[in-house]
């Protein structure tokens, strides 16, 4: 700044004028250079991890057409040999279903296993290819299994919520609660709250707030859903205060429900 | 399997039974067992019988009571509703062990059947048939889920008219007790020994002679447990079907009634049973599972499900075919696991009710409940066509 001040003030202003063009033409000069300096970086940095990523994609492509090949062949020559009638007469009355025998199992297992085989080997190509060159590698490479990680956990949390969902609400059906939709929905997005700040904190995305907020989610759930119930069942539970009240030696009996009246016998 | 003698004084060592018949007794109280113990007298007077108990012979049961009645131990089972498959991995067991050439099975609540009737299950059995079956005179409020699912569907799909497939007393061959265990040791092997057995399905597959005999009244003391028992029998009917698959999808001809049916009188005023509980088991179940019906029943079931979850109580009535139907298609997405079999048959418990409101509400317009049964078995017959055409081509065969 001083230099510029000093230039200003020694030289006419003509000579000025042509100065300061030439400052602002070297302006231009620094900025493209460092724009093109970045270009470049970036395209070193893509034409070293392009290989990487083609042997990925290469390498799954391969191990996916391996497995699919390995798959009909264990499929065709598990049914030559009858496995899943040898199976069943050797252990019973088992439960397989057609889309889940023996067989097609094995030849299921046996594709996934070509598919994760090629994925393993596609990441060490990569990883191969483009730990060289870059300081992204060390980084790159273990959030790439913690993504992983986190899709695994997210599937598993989003299964394991709707069938407990579905349990809830069947069982709450059948014993006729009234807030059996309302209760159901409370346990799916417990669970799935739940998936969600250990999908977070798998990711380490957001730090402390996750916890905080899935503490406050989970608490805020939980009150409601007691709130709810303690609400909804307020009469009966009057009820039943009153007739202990009004006999105090007698057990309070429930009102007949669909399956435990006397008079019917189911079985 | 091993037996321990219960009573030095009592048993004695192993010999063919006099009349070449083995009784084999539930576990009882000791009331239930004088009853029978005294049956048992009045049916086979002064004949030697042998008889396997799991009850402890004590004091208030002195064997000097029955000098005829030889007592040996037999394994408990621990479930006392009905018969599972380790029960007749013992029979089997027993029965060679003592040489019997047949088995008489009696449940805890037999002392109520008639001597005549012990007589005639025990006659069949040791003479040319296989299996002879009890027909149970019940209540008209009794026995639902035999009627609603287990009769219809083992007479449309097996062509057996045996009322009560899933009865506990039984008399059977030592060749269809062979059978039996040989079904039983699959379950037994894995650990599931507490699955109930169907005999009539069994004895059907290998072309053996069912008998079925009248024989009266039965008293239910025991109530099991609704919600936990009808799934387990459920499942284990249609996991017997699904292991029979390619026996009962050929035609064959319904077997001629051999016994009168016992027609219990249609239910009065008084007697009718309040269905109301059931019917808004039904309309909530509607309301909350139809997205889990609707992976199961096709759309015209679904449609005929909400129209009749907008019916009044009085006019509630679900059609024979739509029940047979139902009860096809969670058949059906058992077989295919559509979704998890838990939820599935918990899914049926209140299609079930509705079925049993249905039920009371027509008998209580005067059919005779019996009437109504024979109706229901008759449709399943005649739905059985759509039954064998999804499960020959489920992804094909769209409704």
């Amino acid at each position: 700044m001083q230099n510029i001040l000093a230039v200003l003030l020694q030289l006419d202003p003509n000579q000025s004028s042509r100065s300061l063009f030439a400052g602002d033409t070297s302006i231009w000069h620094n900025m493209a250079d460092a724009l093109h300096q970045s270009l470049d970086r970036v395209l070193l940095l893509l034409i070293a991890v392009l290989p990487g990523i083609l042997a990925f994609l290469v390498a799954l492509a391969v191990f996916t057409l391996i497995g699919m090949a390995v798959s009909a062949l264990l499929r065709r020559g598990l049914a030559a040999a009858k496995l899943d009638e040898r199976l069943v007469d050797e252990r019973g009355n088992s439960n397989w279903a057609p889309s889940t025998s023996p067989t097609a199992l094995i030849a299921r297992a046996s594709f996934w296993g070509c598919v994760l085989l090629g994925l393993i080997i596609g990441v060490l190509a990569f990883d191969a290819s483009y730990a060289t060159t870059a300081i992204l590698s060390s980084s790159l490479l273990p959030y790439l299994t913690r993504i992983v990680g986190a899709a695994v956990l997210l599937i598993a949390g989003t299964l394991i919520a709707r069938f407990l969902a579905r349990s809830v609400l069947i069982g709450a059906v059948n014993e006729q609660l009234q807030y059996a939709r309302f209760l159901s929905l409370g346990i799916k997005w417990l669970v799935l709250v739940l998936t969600a700040a250990m999908v977070l904190e798998h990711l380490e995305i957001g730090g402390n707030i996750v916890g905080l907020a899935f503490g406050i989610l989970f608490g805020g759930i939980v009150l409601t859903l007691a709130l709810a119930v303690g609400l909804g069942s307020r009469d009966l539970v009057s009820r039943s205060l009153e007739s202990r009240a009004e006999h105090p030696g007698q057990s309070s009996a429930p009102p007949p429900t669909a399956i435990a009246d006397d008079s019917i016998r189911h079985f | 399997m091993a037996t321990a003698d219960l009573n030095p004084g009592v048993i004695t060592p192993s010999a063919p039974p006099g009349n070449g018949l083995l009784v084999l007794l539930a576990a009882m109280t000791p009331e239930q067992l004088d009853s029978v113990f005294a049956k048992l007298t009045v049916s086979f007077p002064g004949e030697e019988l042998l008889i396997a108990t799991p009850d402890a012979i004590s004091e208030a049961l002195p064997a000097s009571a029955h000098p005829s009645f030889r007592i040996v131990a037999a394994p408990a089972s621990n479930t006392a509703w009905t018969l599972i498959a380790t029960d007749f991995v013992n029979a089997y067991q027993l029965a060679e062990k003592h040489e019997a050439r047949a088995i008489l099975v009696l449940g805890s609540e037999s002392g109520s059947l008639s001597s005549f009737a012990l007589r005639q299950l025990a006659n069949a059995a040791l003479g040319p048939t296989d299996l002879a079956v009890p027909c149970y005179d019940l209540p008209p409020h009794a026995g639902l889920v035999n009627s609603a699912i287990l009769y219809p569907l083992t007479r449309a799909l097996f062509a057996s008219r045996v009322r009560f497939p899933l009865a506990v007393d039984l008399g059977f061959s030592l060749r269809m007790a062979k059978r039996l265990a040989d079904a039983a040791q699959h379950f037994t092997a894995i650990n599931q020994g507490e699955t109930p057995l169907w005999p009539v399905n069994e004895a059907t597959e290998a072309g053996f002679t069912i008998e079925q005999f009248d024989v009266g009244s039965h008293v239910q003391s025991s109530r099991p447990d609704f919600n936990t028992i009808f799934p387990l029998v459920i499942a284990s009917l249609f996991s017997d079907i699904k292991a029979k698959a390619a026996f009962w999808q050929r035609f064959r001809p319904l077997s001629p009634a051999s016994i009168a049916i016992p027609m219990p009188p249609a239910p009065t005023i008084d007697t009718a049973a309040d269905i109301a509980p059931m019917l808004s088991a039904f309309r909530l179940a509607y309301s909350n599972l139809h997205e889990i019906w609707s992976h199961v029943l096709s759309p015209n079931s679904l449609l005929m499900l909400k129209r009749l979850a907008a019916t009044d109580a009085a006019a509630f009535r679900l059609s024979d075919n739509l029940w047979a139907r139902i009860v096809y298609d969670f058949l059906l997405a058992y077989r295919l696991r559509t979704i998890n079999r838990g939820h599935l048959l918990g899914a049926l418990i209140p299609l079930y009710l509705a079925w049993v409101a249905s039920h009371f509400n027509i008998t209580a317009s005067g059919a005779n409940p019996e009437g109504h049964i024979e109706a229901v078995a008759a449709a399943f017959e005649t739905e059985k066509t759509y039954m064998v055409s999804r499960w020959r081509w489920p992804d094909r065969f769209n409704p």
